[in-house]
């Protein structure tokens, strides 16, 4: 500690500076995407998949459960024997609610968030609702898959999903 | 199990905005309990048990139990736990004190709920953060939405499938938060009408900002004893008759089997209520602390709690039944709307109310009518995956 010391002490103990940076480069688990590759994650295959504009998640291969979101182990007979299956692209608002006032760090508001039931699947989806206002949209809407690139810190491309009014999804 | 447990008293932080940290918090809610309970000090306190919920997150503080402990001149002897639960901390860490009691294993515990949930203005994003991740943060915080938005969308099926209406739900809240006005630690004092509610800022339709709760620092304490020790400290005690608790194997939104009910609240309900030999809630319950983080949830929780059926829940606050005077008295203490949420804080906050109401301590134009000899307190969590009942009664069984 003494070898800072800026000031001599000669009214009172010495004293000395510690800085605190203003800022620094994001946290990494302040990032709220995952890291989606094979060196990070076991379900890179449906991220894999999602960057190629196929929605898809696992199905177990002993008694056929759908997941969502996909996994490694089956919850319903924890079985590891799972493999991808496309889902569809399609579907319909089930919920929507909006975020206003403050979001999470780094989300600018406002912004819609829905539950999506997929179209002759029982999956239903929580996902941001892009491309309407909240006041615009209704229970039951169709909507459709949009595929979102994430720009951000990682060195891999990442990839997310939202759904948007259908008729919007160009 | 040898026995039950008792809740021989207890106090709270003040609550709302605080110029404090966790630990001041910690402090004010243990020293609030010792101070009410003549006979017990720290040194007679054998378990501590912590509800807290994102101290690491909120206050860049993990092992707080230990923590407490320091802060509280307690040396314990035979258990100390943190119980993290999301929302529904609070409850968890009184029904392990219970357990812990129940079996013999010690006499006398402090359960303590505190929470610093606000960092300042200018980062309100930052607990926002800590709140998205309570869901499955990969698929479902990863989309931003926060609790308001969350339970809209259960208000807006709600009003879809029953037909429930938004003045049945803004009369919850004036009903909470008139009862916070009388409420010296609560969070929201102000005594608002069915019209404010309504002309409040739509934060998240169809609810507005009066239909939520706040962010909120807060602790509370209480010192839960056998009921052996109970008898020797005082005349009148909250024993625990019952004690439920469920969660649904699925806590993300991508697996929830309804967003207008909650069958956890069922099955933790009628757990507790087989263990208390409560057959007629609403005709046998004079007292219920449930969990109001937003208008929306108390009306679905009248349903689920079995005290009306399904879709009738909207009726029941609109024909008076869960007023002061009505067939329940509901959340006197001025609920989740009234008190704000300190989330590891609320459920001890609900159980020290009903104590208070038993003894008859709480402010008179907030005391349940005719002495009250029994009660409910009721917890959620997360997506509304989990969920904690407890019944009370004045009178030991």
């Amino acid at each position: 500690m003494t070898g800072h010391d800026t000031d001599d002490g000669a009214d009172g103990p010495p004293r000395k500076t510690v800085s605190v940076p203003d800022t620094i480069e994001l946290p990494r688990l302040l990032d709220f995407y995952d890291l989606q590759d094979a060196d990070h994650t076991r379900i890179h295959e449906f991220y894999d998949r999602l960057r190629e504009g196929d929605l898809s998640t696992t199905q177990c291969g002993d008694c056929g459960a759908l997941h969502f979101p996909p996994r490694v182990v089956c919850p319903e007979c924890t079985s590891d024997d799972l493999a991808y299956v496309s889902l569809p692209h399609e579907g319909e608002l089930f919920a929507f609610g909006a975020v206003r006032g403050s979001g999470p760090l780094g989300m600018d508001t406002p912004f819609v968030t829905g539950v999506v039931d997929l179209d002759g699947v029982d999956v239903q989806l929580s996902a941001r609702i892009d491309g309407a206002d909240y006041d615009d949209l209704a229970i039951g809407d169709p909507v459709a898959l949009r595929i979102v690139d994430v720009d951000g810190p990682a060195d891999h491309d990442r990839v997310f999903y939202q759904f948007a009014p259908r008729g919007d999804t160009a | 199990m040898t026995g039950t447990a008792a809740i021989v008293g207890g106090g709270h932080a003040d609550w709302g905005k605080r110029a404090a940290t966790w630990k001041d918090l910690a402090q004010e809610a243990g020293k609030a309990a010792f101070d009410d309970v003549d006979g017990v000090t720290p040194a007679d306190v054998e378990g501590l048990f912590v509800g807290a919920v994102q101290p690491e997150r909120f206050a860049f503080q993990s092992h707080v139990a230990p923590l407490a402990a320091e802060l509280l001149g307690i040396d314990v002897t035979k258990m100390i736990s943190r119980t993290e639960l999301a929302c529904a901390s609070g409850q968890a860490a009184l029904r392990y004190a219970w357990l812990a009691i129940a079996s013999g294993q010690l006499d006398v515990a402090l359960v303590l709920g505190v929470e610093k949930m606000n960092l300042g203005d200018d980062h309100v994003a930052e607990t926002q953060s800590g709140m998205t991740n309570v869901l499955d943060r990969e698929f479902d915080g990863v989309n931003g939405l926060n609790a308001p938005a969350f339970f809209s969308m259960f208000a807006q099926r709600h009003m879809h499938e029953y037909g429930t209406t938004r003045e049945q739900l803004a009369a919850v809240s004036a009903k909470n938060k008139g009862h916070a006005a009388n409420n010296p630690y609560a969070q929201f004092q102000q005594q608002v009408d069915v019209d404010d509610v309504l002309d409040s800022y739509p934060v998240a339709p169809p609810l507005c900002l009066l239909d939520c709760s706040g962010i909120t620092d807060g602790a509370a304490a209480l010192v839960l004893t056998s009921e052996e020790k109970a008898r020797e400290l005082t005349d009148t005690a909250a024993y625990v008759t019952g004690s439920g608790q469920s969660c649904m194997a699925s806590n993300s939104i991508n697996n929830l089997p309804s967003m207008s009910a909650w069958p956890q609240a069922t099955v933790a309900a009628e757990e507790a209520y087989d263990q208390a030999g409560i057959d007629d809630p609403v005709d046998e319950l004079d007292v219920a602390e449930i969990h109001d983080c937003f208008s929306i949830s108390e009306v679905i929780e009248y349903e689920d709690l079995g005290w009306v059926p399904k879709g009738e829940g909207g009726q029941f606050i609109e024909d008076g039944r869960s007023e002061l005077d009505g067939d329940i008295a509901v959340n006197p203490r001025g609920g989740l709307l009234g008190c704000g949420h300190p989330l590891g804080a609320t459920g001890v906050s609900q159980a020290l109310e009903v104590y208070k109401q038993f003894t008859g301590e709480v402010e008179s134009a907030r005391q349940v009518p005719d002495s009250p000899e029994t009660g409910l307190i009721h917890n959620l969590s997360g997506s509304g995956s989990v969920h904690s009942v407890m019944t009370l009664a004045r009178d030991p069984q």
